[in-house]
């Protein structure tokens, strides 16, 4: 029987990640990741989890156990924020490019400068390029239940590649929901052990593991990893709704929509930020406006079609990013979403919108901003220049 | 049976293709230790020169009878202790060994290394410090040896120049880590070798650490047919001094019947030729210095 728990994000990710029975886990401690390290090894010294743990001397180490355990042949889980990911990045790419099926939640926290703590994904949407499925949820809730399906999918044998779940410092990580922590032997029965086929180092069956390779071999590689992320692609769907057959719940897959069906906008979030997003869509219907919301949950692999499907035929749509992408002045999602949208036949006006930067609440001002300047763009058919959220409001 | 009728019974491991320079003494001693480790050991690579002669293979050859694989250049002993865990979470023993030069072990792998020797990561790792970026044409480490020319450490034309800073006591930085078993050894004293690796093996309480010094005919400017010459000269003039550390314990395990001189060991090496007589006088000082220090940490038992 699942039990109903009050547990903060890091909390649920370290259950959820238990619930999967890995056999090594290896974690260095970053702010706001923190306690996940802690909790998964009082778990182990409880006797409640049998993995084997490895308290590294840095993010790098971290990265690089789970790494050396994965090729070995083990299930592997590790956790890391901002600068943690950074120094992991060596490894972090590595993991990828060996197809090896690591799960590591990141606990999305700011990039310095300067100095900062606090919740943002732009540490990891920078990596987004390294080869690794990301998949960016909203409550502690749906953290644990994709930590679950992050392994079903990393281990799939026509995906093979690791996953990031990832979720914001501090709002998720520190904060205390209710959460339904399913039995052991539901999530056993969902996912079955893990036994590695395409790689392994292994005396019994001697391999060499990335000899020097030549760009023709090479181009296989990268090939066949694309390969890898358009099998994740349908399988993330289908895992949702495997999930709901056997848990109960859905989160929609790629993407979860929410009043889109007859909507003439689009307001697109991710992550904690959008059940404020929900709030202001239901507000600005009993005013009249016919909103409806994307909330955008994998980034790699980018869901171009149902992005598409989503926004298409609509007047306009909006982006609002916790992160900045330099060079274009927008969030960073808000370019792949525009990418998606290109050639689609609808090229309808598009907002750009950063808020929330270094933690900074995004309230329900800010979201009802953000639809009043989606449907400037509705009125006058023409896409706008970023809106910095907090700056418009908090400092005006 | 002596150690050559020994090693001849114990299967060649490494591909006999691979294509190190001609007399490197990488080369004999990556053979060497691999014939006492045997067919059940992983083995990591890291980039440097064994990588580069083909150890872990080109395209779909491999260089190793052994599974073999890159590591990063700084994530060698992590990779290996991630490896490790596995084998002994699924209960099944495996020699899980590194084959690193001193760049990937003194200097941009010392952290993981250091990490996995306080951890006590079961691994075994085998140091090879031929003193500089060989692999990529000889440019400087923390190894390299004070007032050496390398390509990052030129002399100009006037006579002057090469590294200016002392080389790293790797050994001595490792022994201090408190680890259950530490020793250096020296192509050109294969008996000392393959007992310590055997030694190494039998380590089952923490990391395992063997440095080989290997003088560099390539890079160091050493003739072809010196090879072992020039090593045994390392050990006989007390510069690279043959001892072990076995749980604290210090042991010399070779004395020079006659010390010779440092400078007939520098004379070998083509990178050391612009020295003047005063900066030989000083590594000399620093060598006697060592060796004392070295002498005391063995008296005390």
């Amino acid at each position: 029987m699942p039990e109903i728990k009050v547990q903060n994000g890091n909390m649920a990710a370290a259950t959820g990640a238990a619930l999967c029975r890995p056999d090594v886990i290896a974690a260095y401690p970053i702010t706001p990741q923190t306690p996940v390290v802690e909790y998964l090894t009082q778990f182990k010294a409880d006797g409640e989890i049998e993995s084997t743990m490895s308290e590294v001397e840095s993010e790098l180490s971290a990265m690089s156990v789970v790494t050396g355990a994965s090729l070995a042949g083990s299930r592997t889980f590790t956790a890391t924020a901002s600068q943690g990911l950074a120094l992991m990045y060596e490894p972090y790419f590595r993991a990828s490019t060996l197809r090896l099926p690591i799960v590591m939640a990141v606990v999305n926290r700011e990039m310095i400068s300067p100095q900062t703590l606090w919740g943002g994904p732009q540490d990891a949407l920078c990596v987004r390029d390294a080869g690794w499925i990301q998949i960016y949820v909203e409550d502690n809730q749906e953290i644990l239940d994709t930590i679950i399906l992050a392994f079903r999918l990393a281990e799939d044998k026509g995906v093979l590649l690791p996953v990031n779940v990832c979720y914001d410092g501090f709002y998720l990580s520190h904060m205390s929901e209710r959460v339904e922590v399913p039995d052991q032997a539901s999530v056993d029965a969902f996912l079955p052990h893990y036994v590695p086929e395409h790689i392994k180092l292994d005396p019994v069956r001697p391999m060499s593991v990335d000899p020097l390779t030549n760009g023709y071999l090479l181009t296989e590689y990268r090939l066949r990893h694309t390969q890898g992320h358009q099998r994740a692609l349908k399988l993330i769907d289908e895992l949702d709704a495997e999930f709901a057959n056997q848990f109960g719940r859905s989160y929609g897959g790629l993407v979860e929509e929410y009043c889109n069906t007859d909507s003439d906008a689009v307001l697109v979030t991710m992550g904690s930020m959008t059940g404020v997003a929900r709030e202001a869509v239901d507000l600005a219907r009993a005013r009249g406006r016919k909103i409806g919301l994307l909330k955008l949950r994998a980034v790699r692999p980018f869901p171009g079609a149902r992005v598409v499907k989503a926004i298409a035929g609509r007047k306009a749509f909006g982006v609002v990013d916790r992160s900045v992408s330099f060079g274009w002045g927008t969030g960073i999602t808000f370019r792949e979403i525009r990418s998606a949208m290109y050639g689609e036949g609808s090229n309808i006006p598009a907002v750009p919108m950063i808020g929330g930067l270094g933690g900074e609440d995004v309230t329900i001002e800010h979201m009802m901003l953000a639809i009043d300047c989606i449907y400037q763009a509705v009125e006058s058919g023409l896409s706008n220049e970023t809106v910095w959220l907090n700056k418009e409001i908090d400092i005006m | 049976m002596n150690i050559y009728e020994k090693l001849a019974m114990q299967e060649e491991m490494i591909s006999p293709g691979i294509s190190a320079c001609v007399g490197c003494n990488v080369e004999l001693t990556i053979r060497t230790v691999m014939r006492v480790l045997g067919p059940n050991t992983i083995l990591a690579i890291p980039p440097g020169c064994m990588g580069g002669v083909g150890v872990v293979g080109w395209d779909k050859k491999s260089g190793s009878k052994t599974p073999v694989f890159f590591p990063l250049l700084d994530n060698v002993a992590s990779m290996l202790a991630g490896i490790k865990l596995h084998y002994e979470h699924i209960g099944q023993k495996v020699n899980v060994v590194a084959f690193a030069g001193d760049g990937a072990s003194a200097d941009a792998g010392l952290q993981c290394l250091s990490g996995a020797a306080e951890r006590g990561d079961k691994i075994l790792y085998i140091c090879y410090d031929n003193e500089g970026y060989m692999n990529t044409g000889y440019q400087r480490s923390g190894t390299t040896t004070k007032g050496a020319w390398t390509s990052t450490t030129p002399v100009s034309r006037q006579g002057c120049g090469g590294k200016k800073q002392d080389k790293k006591d790797f050994p001595m930085i490792m022994a201090m880590h408190d680890i259950p078993y530490m020793a250096t050894c020296n192509p050109a004293f294969i008996k000392d070798m393959v007992d310590k690796v055997e030694k190494a093996m039998a380590v089952e309480d923490g990391l395992a650490f063997l440095y080989v010094y290997n003088p560099c005919l390539t890079g160091w400017g050493i003739q072809s047919d010196k090879s072992i010459e020039s090593a045994r000269a390392a050990v006989d003039s007390n510069f690279a001094p043959l001892y072990e550390v076995i749980n604290g314990t210090f042991k010399l395990n070779y004395q020079p019947k006659e010390t010779i001189p440092v400078k007939n060991f520098v004379s070998y090496c083509k990178k050391f030729s612009h020295l003047n007589d005063l900066e030989i006088e000083n590594l000399q000082q620093q060598t006697d210095s060592k060796w004392h220090r070295l002498q005391m940490l063995c008296e005390m038992g």
